[in-house]
C-alpha cells in the first residue's frame, strides 16, 4: 500500500472524477516515460482529448493532446516529478484523472 | 415458538450440526481498488463455515491464481500461511500495475469429510476491479466447476439480485442447487431458525440462479454437484462433492 505523505496532497489537489459515462484515465512510469492510456467505460479508447500534466503542488505544468489511439507517451525528464504528478484528461464532455506518485516511479524505476 | 441463536452460540452447536455449509473462501480487503486505496489488494484464504466464523483446515492449496486481461498468473509460492478463524489458511498482498478486473481463484485439495462420508472440492473465486475499470467481470476461467457471474460481482447495492450460471465441464448445470451464506464477520447476524444459515435457491433450466441478499457485506455461492469420479479412502472408493464457489460483496445503500 501507498504510505507516501506526497500522496495526500496531491489527491487533495486533484479533481473530482466525472460520474457518468465513465472515462478510465490510467497512467504508468518507467525510468523513461510517463504512458498515459483514457478510455470509455466500453471499452472503446478516447481520441480526442487534451491531456493536462501537473505538478505535485497542483501547477500545470504542459497541456499536450491524446494521441488517436487514447494514449500519450510524456519523457519523464520533461517535467518536474519529483513529488509526483497529476495526469488530467479531459475530452471536453469527461474528464478523469491519475495521479503518479513518487512512490509509482520509484518502484518501477529500479535503476 | 421461533428461537433466535446468536452466532457466538452457533459455534458450540456445530459438532452436532453436521448439516452446515462448507466454503472455500478468497475475501479480498476491498472489491474495488481506486488509485487512492493504494496499488496492491490484500486477500484471506480460509475454509470455514463463513456464518457461524468457524474455521476448517485449508491445506496447502493445488492451485491459486490471478486471471487479468486473458493471462493467468500462477500465484501458489505467493500464499502465506496464516491462521484463519483459528484455523489453517493463507493469506497474499497482490500488486495491482494496471487497471481491470482481476479474478483470484483457487483448487484446494480434497477435503474428507467423514460426516458426510465424502470428500469435497470447492473451485472458489472472487473478483476484484482495479482503478475504475470493470473489463473482464464477467470473465469465465474454465474451471472443472464455475458461476459465471450475469451480475457484475462487484459494485452491487444491497437488496440487488445477483445472478449467476452454474456450470460443469464448461456446460449449464440445469436446475443447479446452490447454497448461499453470509460471512458473518462482524456483523453480529442471528438466525430465527437454523434452516436461515445456509440459504438455498435452485438454478432454472439454463443452469441460471438468482438472489438478493438483504444486507450488505460477503456473500458466498456455492454451487454444488457429485462429481463423476470418487477418491480413494480408507481402501474404498468415495464421493466427491464439487462446490464452484463465488464470493461477491454488496455495498451498503447510501440513500435515506
Amino acid at each position: 500500500m501507498i504510505r507516501s505523505f506526497a500522496l495526500a496532497s496531491l489527491f487533495a489537489a486533484a479533481p473530482i472524477a466525472a460520474a457518468a459515462h465513465q472515462l478510465t484515465v490510467f497512467a504508468s512510469v518507467d525510468c523513461e516515460v510517463v504512458l498515459v492510456e483514457a478510455k470509455f467505460s466500453n471499452g472503446n479508447a478516447v481520441q480526442q482529448a487534451d491531456v493536462r500534466i501537473l505538478d505535485g503542488q497542483n501547477t500545470l505544468l504542459t497541456t499536450l493532446p491524446i494521441g488517436q489511439d487514447g494514449t500519450l507517451s510524456i519523457p519523464l525528464d520533461s517535467v518536474d516529478h519529483s513529488e509526483g504528478l497529476v495526469i488530467e484528461v479531459d475530452t471536453g464532455s469527461h474528464h478523469n484523472y491519475w495521479i503518479v506518485t513518487p512512490d509509482d516511479i520509484a518502484r518501477n524505476c529500479q535503476s | 415458538m421461533k428461537r433466535y441463536l446468536a452466532t457466538a452460540s452457533l459455534a458450540g452447536l456445530i459438532a452436532a450440526t453436521p448439516a452446515f455449509a462448507h466454503y472455500g473462501m478468497i475475501i479480498p480487503d476491498d472489491p474495488m481498488i481506486s488509485q487512492e486505496d493504494g496499488r496492491s489488494v490484500a486477500l484471506i484464504m480460509s475454509f470455514s463455515h463463513p456464518f457461524e466464523m468457524d474455521g476448517m483446515m485449508l491445506d496447502t492449496p493445488i492451485a491459486f491464481s490471478v486471471t487479468h486481461e486473458g493471462t493467468t498468473t500462477d500465484l501458489l509460492g505467493e500464499l502465506e500461511s496464516a491462521t484463519v478463524m483459528d484455523d489453517q489458511g493463507y493469506t497474499l498482498e497482490y500488486g495491482l500495475d494496471r487497471p481491470g478486473t482481476y479474478i483470484f481463484a483457487m483448487e484446494p485439495q480434497p477435503y474428507w469429510e467423514p460426516a458426510e462420508d465424502a470428500f469435497i472440492i470447492h473451485y472458489t473465486k472472487t473478483y476484484v476491479t482495479a482503478y475504475g475499470d470493470d473489463e473482464g467481470w464477467d470473465t469465465e476461467l474454465g474451471l472443472k466447476t464455475e458461476i459465471i457471474p450475469l451480475s457484475k460481482p462487484f459494485g452491487l447495492w444491497e437488496h440487488n439480485v445477483f445472478q449467476g450460471i452454474v456450470k460443469m465441464d464448461g456446460e449449464p448445470v440445469p436446475y443447479a442447487e446452490v447454497e448461499v451464506e453470509f460471512f458473518n464477520d462482524g456483523a453480529g447476524a442471528t438466525v430465527p431458525d437454523e434452516l436461515m444459515i445456509t440459504q438455498t435457491v435452485k438454478a432454472d433450466a439454463d443452469g441460471v440462479f438468482t438472489y438478493a441478499p438483504p444486507s450488505d457485506g460477503w456473500w458466498g455461492f456455492a454451487a454444488l454437484n457429485t462429481a463423476d469420479y470418487t477418491l480413494p479412502q480408507d481402501g474404498e472408493d468415495k464421493a466427491v462433492e464439487l462446490g464452484a464457489v463465488i464470493w461477491v460483496h454488496f455495498e451498503e445503500w447510501t440513500g435515506q
